[in-house]
């Protein structure tokens, strides 16, 4: 269906999921009208996460109509996470921009992201000015509040799905779940340059969204399974070594108390309660321990597979003029194009 | 101008870099480099000064953490004239343990030198250390005798740390904290570095035990910059050194390392039940106590699941690509094979 030319400069992924703008034909013209003041080649890939049967039969239409872009259908729901995933695996560009499948920002500003790429690996979009009432302010200035104190970064607009990012950042970012939502702070941890571009809000984004409370739970255990990654990731018995010896703690101060009182005012073991609750922190204690003990073994046996650092690039210059002969013993590197050998370097943005 | 090309044959080691290259220098010199642009220029002339004199073919691997200062810039200016040098630049700082691990993985020698970018260690003591692996040891360890530093920051809490690493890893170093080492790179290669475990490479290594050789080193004070390396990582040690103590000793069997702290938790389960057994048939039901025979419930409960992870760990170390058996073999055959130990690491 697509002609197979070269590869075009942007991709463009918009995972389609249980949220989305009724009309994606109207959807996909804005976007391409944004996509297109950049000047750039590029492509549409829309990712359906599970059966959607209504944007499946928009997304054909215009297909008869003589659009061009690539439909991938999931199985079912896996997630944001895993449909940009799996839009990325057909992706050819060089540049991958992420859209949201209902409007979020003014389209005409997508090209202000594209073009912040010059100075960063990362772009996300940053509805300002914003819309919405007292209470809705307070939800966000909280939740990024909390985000931003756990993860060091600082960022206002995390739930904006409107990101462009080098190839690369995709290639290295390993995202599941519903971690979609922290890919920049996940670019950030290997090292890749994230800034926040303020994008006109949309007029169609302008009503608040009802919240309900088990979408704040899994806000709170995305953001607690994050902050674990990031920091304990390499050193499990950090954080349970802790945890575990806080509660051997207080335990094992409970059972000192009890034997004092045993010991010097013969109070009989038999008749505390107390008992049980020492017996308990003592041996959770030990429990959670062990389990950082388990957590290190497992970073013990695969710690060649998992690496701490990212090299941005590796200098040498095989065709110096040495202080001795490198006859024969010169390495034999790649054939370099350059007399400078670079390797891993970003790739240069072609928009 | 060097005779003796090295001809270790690198087999399989760490496919991850340069497949193409199965011939590298005798010599890889690795220097993590965090904020020092005024160090690398005599940094760089000291070591190539101290290994002319040498017969052998090097290279230097500068690993770059990340510095904000013009760190990059001047070690490019210098590899630019030297074929020999190699920068490994970080995205961003990730640490001195990932430099190290780094500038491992990115050396082609067949003996791996570390050292710090401060210019506080003398590269001309690399001879010495060279000395030492030429005699047939796996690891040699400088030892900063004469230290320049500040005593009650500096030293003294080194001090103490030594004197714990040793104690309880059972390889009595004098100075973990001394960035010069030596080691053989088929050995060092295979070590997983992570974390903070730079202090414990020659603990870690000795997983594998190796023949560790320690001598004096040369320190100087520092010339430039500021020490970025300070006390405040107690807590941190003692944890890492707990976890190279369980795996160094029961990492080939986990279950073994659980079931013992399981032993005092089914010790006091017993006491419990005994109690309670006591009390009831020489004094009726009445002396029954809930809290005696509750307490023997959770201790005897949690020592079964404390061996329940035993099995757990068994069966993570059973399908881990880490083993201490691979380590085994790199110095095992040193013996039998006579005065090269680099020609039969065939693995």
């Amino acid at each position: 269906m697509k002609p197979q030319a070269a590869p075009p400069s942007i991709s463009v992924i918009v995972p389609i999921g249980a949220r989305r703008a009724t009309d994606i034909g109207t959807l996909y013209r804005e976007y391409r009208a944004g996509i297109a003041a950049t000047g750039a080649t590029h492509e549409f890939i829309f990712v359906l996460d599970g059966p959607r049967p209504e944007a499946r039969r928009q997304l054909e239409t215009l297909l008869r109509e003589g659009e061009e872009f690539t439909i991938i259908n999931l199985t079912r729901n896996f997630g944001e996470a895993a449909a940009l995933t799996a839009g990325f695996e057909r992706a050819g560009g060089g540049t991958i921009v992420t859209l949201p499948a209902y409007p979020q920002i003014e389209p005409g500003d997508i090209r202000k992201l594209v073009a912040a790429l010059s100075t960063a690996d990362v772009a996300i979009g940053y509805r300002w000015p914003r819309y919405g009432n007292a209470v809705d302010r307070m939800r966000r200035a909280a939740f990024h509040g909390l985000v931003n104190f756990v993860t060091g970064a600082r960022l206002r607009d995390l739930g904006c799905g409107v990101r462009a990012m080098r190839r690369q950042v995709l290639e290295e970012i390993d995202l599941y779940g519903d971690q979609h939502r922290f890919l920049p702070i996940l670019a950030m941890r290997l090292g890749f340059r994230v800034s926040e571009v303020p994008a006109r809000q949309s007029a169609q984004d302008r009503h608040g969204r009802i919240y309900r409370p088990r979408e704040y739970m899994h806000h709170l255990l995305d953001l607690f399974s994050i902050f674990f990654l990031m920091r304990f990731t390499k050193k499990p018995l950090r954080f349970f070594g802790m945890l575990g010896a806080a509660t051997f703690g207080v335990g094992a101060v409970l059972i000192a108390y009890l034997g004092f009182d045993r010991l010097l005012f013969s109070e009989p073991l038999a008749d505390r309660p107390v008992l049980l609750l020492a017996a308990l922190l003592l041996v959770l204690g030990m429990q959670v321990f062990a389990l950082g003990l388990l957590g290190e073994l497992i970073i013990f046996t695969h710690a060649r597979g998992l690496k701490d650092y990212r090299v941005e690039e590796v200098i040498q210059y095989p065709d110096a003029v040495a202080a001795t002969d490198s006859g024969s013993g010169a390495l034999p590197e790649p054939p370099a194009t350059s007399p400078e050998m670079r390797t891993s370097a970003p790739p240069a943005i072609t928009a | 101008m060097s005779g003796a090309k090295s001809t270790t044959h690198d087999g399989n080691i760490d496919a991850a870099q340069r497949t193409a290259s199965a011939v590298g220098p005798a010599l890889s010199v690795i220097v993590p480099l965090y904020n020092e642009q005024e160090s690398v220029g005599p940094l760089y002339a000291a070591i190539v000064q101290a290994l002319a004199g040498l017969d052998r073919s090097f290279e230097m691997v500068f690993v770059d953490d990340g510095s904000k200062d013009d760190t990059v810039a001047v070690a490019s200016g210098l590899a630019r004239r030297d074929p020999r040098l190699r920068i490994v630049k970080f995205r961003r700082n990730y640490g001195q343990t990932a430099a190290m691990a780094a500038g491992i993985e990115h050396a082609n020698g067949e003996v791996l030198i570390t050292m710090d970018g401060d210019l506080q260690n003398d590269p001309a003591d690399i001879p010495l250390l060279l000395e030492q692996i030429d005699a047939g040891f796996d690891v040699v360890v400088g030892w900063r005798h004469n230290r320049q530093d500040k005593l009650i920051t500096r030293k003294i809490p080194s001090r103490i740390a030594n004197w714990l690493i040793g104690k309880v890893t059972g390889v009595p170093i004098k100075d973990n904290g001394c960035s010069l080492k030596a080691f053989r790179a088929a050995l060092i290669k295979r070590i997983p570095l992570y974390s903070e475990m730079h202090r414990f490479i020659p603990a870690m290594a000795s997983i594998a035990g190796p023949r560790l050789a320690q001598i004096r080193v040369r320190h100087h004070a520092r010339r430039f910059g500021e020490s970025k390396y300070g006390l405040s990582r107690i807590y941190k040690v003692l944890l890492d050194l707990m976890v190279i103590k369980t795996i160094a000793s029961f990492a080939s069997r986990p279950l073994r390392w659980f079931a013992l702290l399981s032993l005092p938790l089914f010790a006091l389960a017993f006491f419990a039940f005994g109690q309670t057994v006591v009390d009831v048939l020489l004094m009726g039901e009445d002396a029954f106590s809930l809290p005696i025979a509750g307490s023997g419930v959770i201790f005897l409960g949690s020592g079964l699941i404390l061996l329940c992870s035993g099995a757990l760990a068994e069966l993570i170390y059973a399908r881990g690509d880490v083993r201490d058996r691979e380590f085994l073999r790199l110095t095992q055959t040193i013996l039998a094979g006579g005065r090269n130990p680099g020609a039969d690491r065939t693995l």
